[in-house]
């Protein structure tokens, strides 16, 4: 029931959001701002997270693959894998917890200093003046880190594959270019927009309905993680689904 | 460099004391237990809708896979080996991260910023043995529980997509869902979870207890918690992998 009304309560912010874009539309410089701390903050951690990603992805692929004789399916695998689902997905989830949490705690912030009713009061739009900047900075960004992870995660598998599953170099790099398409890449961003336009609108809506106190600011970045990442996950199945599934 | 490096050995500095106090009388079982029920009972949910959908996925795009070879009967044998391995240990522990850990150090970091982890000391208790203790060891509990249930939900969710939508034989799934796997995989899941949920309660105490500047200082702390802990935990998986399983299959 709780969930219901929340999820309604959401749904008027988005509206609210939309109307006050059409009216006072976005300020421009903010959003490269915003684009560039999401994209630089959230680089460092995507890539080491992206790389030990794809080593275990590869361990994995090769445990799996060879008590059916084909170990040298491993390229394949990360490259299948690692397009189509975990690098978007590992690109959505680090910024959600990197970027979102801090766009529901720095709103949150202002909130409970009353920052955002001082700004209505100079008659600027809070919706408009701090969420687009954000929405679209992050949907600029999302895209691009999702094919740096997806790169990050080839090469960390093609060194472990080398390495320490001691497979030919050759045979996965062929392997990993056989399994996927040039539209797998553009399917990838697709999903990173999407995800990009709900981990800013969920975290911003918490920082909005920020509770009072330390504690509030603390329960806002901590629902804002959860629900994103749940949001996304949720909604990565039918996206694959649409892209992907091709009917029964 | 040096900063974090300084900032790597305060941690350390603070896992010693955790685990001093943990080792040391009086054992908060009680409070240990509800600490781990809390976890559990507010992570079970993003758990199950996270792990779910990513077995629907695994399932759809290993079809696919599979019948590249026409081979589609050995899909739930991949599946659930990925599941049990690598999925559900490390989808529950970035949720847990998320929820568990973050809540923890917002709990922890709103009581440094209200003074009252100071009140606790001046009334000569141990701040460290009183709340972050049953913190730690409750998450390190509630993280093996959320694995079994992630894996569980990741299962149905493969079952669901690969027999009830796109039309393959039930018997053959269930037959081969255990071809590849053995009772050691479930154990390797559970012995890395409870290594990543220790893990996850410690970085989270760490930032908590450490928690300064007010209602923000507080919400850094809970950002740096869940990047930091969801760092810490992929970069141990790696080697936990490849020690618990380099030797399997």
């Amino acid at each position: 029931m709780n969930t219901m009304r929340q999820a309604g309560a959401f749904a008027y912010f988005v509206w609210d959001w939309a109307m006050a874009v059409r009216r006072w539309g976005a300020p421009r410089a903010e959003i490269w701002r915003e684009a560039f701390r999401i994209g630089v903050m959230s680089l460092p951690i995507l890539l080491v997270i992206a790389a030990f990603v794809g080593t275990n992805l590869a361990l994995q692929g090769f445990y799996a693959f060879r008590p059916l004789g084909g170990g040298r399916l491993v390229g394949m695998f990360v490259s299948l894998a690692g397009v189509r689902e975990l690098g978007p997905i590992i690109a959505a989830a680090m910024v959600a917890a990197k970027a979102g949490t801090e766009m529901a705690s720095q709103i949150g912030v202002m909130r409970i200093r009353e920052q955002i009713d001082a700004l209505e009061v100079m008659a600027v739009n809070p919706y408009a003046w701090l969420v687009t900047p954000r929405l679209v900075g992050i949907v600029l960004v999302l895209p691009a880190l999702t094919v740096i992870s997806i790169f990050t995660m080839l090469a960390s598998g093609y060194l472990v594959a080398v390495f320490q599953l001691g497979l030919n170099g050759s045979t996965y790099l062929t392997f990993a270019t056989q399994g996927i398409t040039a539209m797998d890449f553009v399917y990838g961003m697709l999903k990173a927009v999407w995800f990009g336009m709900i981990i800013c609108l969920v975290s911003c809506w918490y920082g909005f309905t920020c509770g009072r106190g330390p504690e509030g600011v603390g329960e806002a970045t901590n629902r804002a993680v959860v629900t994103s990442a749940v949001v996304c996950v949720l909604s990565n199945y039918f996206l694959s689904e649409i892209l992907y599934g091709g009917g029964p | 460099m040096v900063a974090s490096l300084g900032a790597l050995g305060r941690f350390a500095t603070f896992s010693a004391v955790v685990l001093r106090s943990t080792l040391r009388p009086p054992w908060l079982v009680h409070e240990t237990l509800s600490r781990c029920y809390v976890t559990t009972t507010r992570c079970l949910l993003p758990v199950i809708a996270v792990c779910g959908p990513f077995g629907m996925v695994m399932s759809l795009q290993g079809l696919e896979i599979f019948g590249l070879f026409g081979a589609e009967r050995l899909l739930s044998g991949l599946v659930s080996v990925a599941i049990l391995r690598e999925l559900a240990p490390v989808l529950a522990s970035v949720l847990v991260a998320a929820q568990g850990g973050s809540s923890c150090a917002a709990e922890l970091g709103a009581m440094r910023i209200k003074e009252e982890l100071d009140a606790t000391e001046v009334m000569a208790v141990d701040s460290i043995g009183w709340h972050v203790v049953p913190r730690v060891l409750g998450l390190t509990l509630a993280t093996p529980l959320l694995n079994v249930a992630g894996a569980a939900s990741g299962l149905t969710g493969a079952f669901f997509t690969a027999v009830v939508m796109k039309g393959e034989t039930a018997g053959v799934f269930m037959h081969e869902l255990w071809a590849l796997t053995s009772p050691a995989d479930v154990w390797g899941g559970i012995a890395k979870t409870t290594v990543f949920g220790a893990l996850i309660g410690l970085v989270a105490s760490y930032h908590g207890y450490h928690a300064t500047g007010g209602a923000a200082g507080v919400g850094k702390a809970v950002n740096d918690t869940v990047v930091r802990s969801v760092l810490v935990f992929i970069v141990v998986n790696y080697f936990l992998t490849s020690a618990f399983f380099g030797q399997l299959a």
